[in-house]
């Protein structure tokens, strides 16, 4: 029975391949969505995170290039300066592997 | 209990490059010190699986996440170069150890391609680990 019902989980796992991580969630607490940067100041970024099933730690993406990884789940992040103009700041929830789980927040800046 | 499949199949895969990654540098070790030639064909037979092995598990591991979230790893900056020194690695390997098979060589020259091969063993294991703490 106890064989039975491993085998029913590894095949309900077969058949439905793409894993959910509903319970991961992101929240960048600073900058604002759409706030303006100075270019002379360091940009940082403050975040907290929640890790759901199947969820590592977080990759930083600074238009779409990949800039940090972060194992703090709860903390600020200074990034690279930044060039004059609009930015897109991305965080993203990795497994083990480095691969995105589907749980993501942007924002985006801009440098004046 | 749980049993988190994702986990369990990424875990399989790593047993199976780690033994993969003991039979290109074993392998090659064994051949340095032994120097019977049918006994150097048949290494040459085990470090060419294990260089196959090796390709084939790694490409394991981007094809796990793919299954499950349609993506591959994100790798950036030291990594990705660990991880393309790696592939190099795989790449001649495997030819070496295969050219070791077909072509009749001398033995100086067999020996070369011995210390290559475990060269290219040792620094492959190197990269791993480059590529395990910088991502």
């Amino acid at each position: 029975m106890r064989i039975l019902s491993v085998l029913v989980l590894v095949i309900s796992s077969i058949a439905s391949p793409l894993a959910i991580a509903d319970d991961s969630k992101i929240e960048i607490i600073s900058p604002a969505d759409g706030a303006k940067l100075d270019a002379m100041e360091q940009s940082k970024i403050e975040y907290n995170v929640t890790l759901g099933g199947g969820a590592d730690h977080i990759h930083v993406y600074v238009d779409g290039k990949e800039t940090a990884l972060l194992r703090q789940m709860k903390g600020s992040y200074t990034m690279e300066t930044l060039s004059m103009g609009k930015h897109e700041v991305c965080i993203k929830i990795v497994n083990k592997n480095h691969t995105p789980i589907g749980v993501e927040r942007c924002i985006k800046v801009e440098v004046e | 209990m749980t049993l988190d499949i994702q986990n369990l199949a990424y875990a399989i895969t790593q047993i199976v490059h780690n033994f993969g990654a003991v039979t290109v540098v074993g392998g090659a070790v064994y051949a340095l010190l032994r120097r019977e030639a049918e006994l150097q064909r048949k290494l040459a037979w085990i470090v060419l699986a294990g260089w196959m092995i090796q390709a084939f598990s790694g490409a394991t591991f981007g094809a796990i996440s793919y299954y499950y979230y349609a993506k591959f790893p994100d790798l950036f900056g030291i990594a990705v170069v660990a991880l393309i020194v790696k592939v190099v690695c795989a790449g001649l390997g495997f030819t070496l150890a295969g050219w070791q098979l077909i072509a009749h060589r001398t033995e100086v020259s067999r020996r070369y391609a011995w210390i290559t091969l475990c060269g290219l063993g040792v620094l492959a294991l190197s990269s791993a680990a480059v590529l395990r703490w910088f991502s």
